[in-house]
């Protein structure tokens, strides 16, 4: 499987940056995965009621397209893998909204021994909402930030990723063990 | 020679039906959201959309034909305006444009499965076979409508069918042409990918069919695909039903018409499954297309 997948990175163009950073700010799509309880609280933000894409978000399914990564509510380590592996697939630059407390500090599962305590640890997070669960006017305040940190050239979470990736790499592997994509790959993929 | 005031024209003529297939795609989001009690985007949001793709920092390929699948779609869907008549405009011209239009329209889906299928992604697999055989499906009422119209009318040449129009009448005024204009309505909303066929790219069921694994610069050259693909299809269902038009500003108001017919039907119905379209689209709309045919004839 090695060969046959070219990923390259653009050189950034200065002079249009303002541009594509307003065209980000006012076009964010999210990754339709839902993890934990928060899931529920996504309906009426897309719907008639609060209505996100006015602001130019789109619940998107294909993480390729993807730029905002919600996590709602407590991740679990069988969950982290897959949260990991889209956040790998969602190409450059991309954001992550952390939703309630349990990614913040594993919340109502503070003494679990199958919960994530500290999600930052194993991906960059760029705003984080606290709150059990936060209610809908809170995700949208959660929103305005990001869409401010994005304007402001601050949420760059997908550098520090890129940048300390051997630290949240030694990290994941603490947590899974050594060559776990490897392993789940062929569990997914038996002919690999 | 090089003739400097065709490409000049050619390349005008793109320019606007690029911009103008972008303010559809936005008008078809605001209705929907209208519709659907929502705020809704506002109306240029798909142009954002596109500087936003193409402003990603990194670009995943998996080989050539990945790369060149989508540009094989946008030159399939920039010669397939070209050979329309679009208000005085018509660049290219044939003896038989109807037969060139109609199938140029059908290439673009056949570049994006090119490209889809060299992904190797499951979900791009899923998707393709769904289009090919929503393709299979519609060609049969598709090539029944356009038999009609050569039938009643009597030529292959676009411009000659929007001088006859203008002469008789619309095509929807003649019976027959009726006929023919309901099927292909139908047709349409699956050549526009939208809501009783939109069992290719369908969203909540297999991720977004052949466009998952495409993402950054190749979106964004997609999404312009999509733009001048509706722009086209919608000028060309104008030009062969509508009566064409004589300036822009007319042929807008017809195309916008045509989109809002196709974006209610898409907000009433729920979608098809694959054999369900298929059996569909063999069933009434084929019997329609034939009655039309016959009535045409005589």
């Amino acid at each position: 499987m090695g060969g046959d997948f070219i990923s390259y990175e653009l050189k950034e163009f200065k002079l249009f940056e303002p541009l594509f950073r307003w065209a980000r700010k006012k076009s964010i799509w999210l990754v339709a995965f839902c993890t934990g309880c928060g899931g529920i609280e996504m309906p009426p933000l897309v719907t008639a009621r609060y209505d996100i894409e006015r602001f130019g978000m789109m619940p998107n399914p294909a993480p390729r397209m993807a730029d905002l990564f919600l996590i709602t509510g407590y991740v679990t380590p069988k969950t982290l893998k897959r949260i990991i592996i889209t956040y790998e697939l969602m190409p450059d630059p991309k954001y992550i909204l952390a939703h309630g407390s349990c990614p913040i500090n594993g919340g109502v599962y503070w003494d679990s021994y199958n919960v994530v305590k500290q999600l930052d640890k194993y991906i960059p997070i760029d705003v984080a909402i606290a709150g059990c669960m936060p209610r809908p006017e809170a995700v949208m305040d959660g929103i305005r930030e990001i869409m401010r940190k994005i304007e402001n050239g601050e949420a760059d979470g997908w550098r520090r990723y890129r940048e300390n990736y051997e630290w949240y790499r030694k990290n994941q592997d603490e947590l899974f063990g050594e060559g776990w994509r490897e392993r789940d790959a062929k569990r997914w993929l038996a002919w690999l | 020679m090089f003739e400097w005031k065709l490409a000049l024209e050619a390349i005008g003529m793109v320019i606007y039906a690029t911009f103008m297939g972008f303010i559809f795609m936005g008008i078809e989001r605001k209705a929907m959201a209208r519709i659907q009690r929502r705020v809704g985007p506002p109306i240029y949001q798909p142009i954002i959309d596109t500087l936003k793709l193409l402003g990603k920092k990194e670009s995943v390929s998996h080989g050539f034909i990945y790369d060149f699948g989508p540009v094989f779609a946008l030159g399939a869907s920039i010669a397939a305006l070209l050979f329309i008549p679009l208000a005085n405009f018509q660049l290219f011209s044939s003896n038989a444009d109807l037969i060139v239009v109609a199938y140029l329209l059908e290439v673009p889906m056949l570049g994006i499965m090119l490209g889809a299928m060299s992904s190797g992604n499951p979900y791009s697999a899923v998707g393709v076979q769904r289009g090919l055989l929503t393709m299979v499906a519609m060609q049969l009422p598709y090539g029944l409508a356009l038999i009609a119209i050569a039938q009643y009318w009597g030529t292959f040449k676009l411009n000659s069918i929007v001088a006859l129009q203008q002469l008789h009448g619309w095509s929807i005024t003649v019976p027959a042409l009726l006929l023919a204009f309901i099927v292909f309505d139908i047709v349409f909303q699956a050549m526009l990918g939208l809501e009783p066929f939109d069992i290719i790219t369908a969203p909540a069921e297999i991720s977004m069919g052949p466009m998952v694994e495409y993402g950054g610069k190749h979106a964004a050259l997609l999404f312009t695909q999509h733009a001048v693909q509706l722009f086209a299809e919608t000028a060309f269902f104008a030009v062969l039903f509508l009566g064409g038009a004589s300036n822009l500003l007319e042929l807008l108001i017809k195309q916008i018409a045509v989109l809002f017919i196709a974006i209610f039907i898409a907000s009433i119905y729920p979608r098809f499954t694959i054999d369900q379209a298929a059996k569909f689209f063999w069933k009434w709309p084929t019997i329609l297309g034939i009655i039309a045919v016959i009535l045409a004839g005589w």
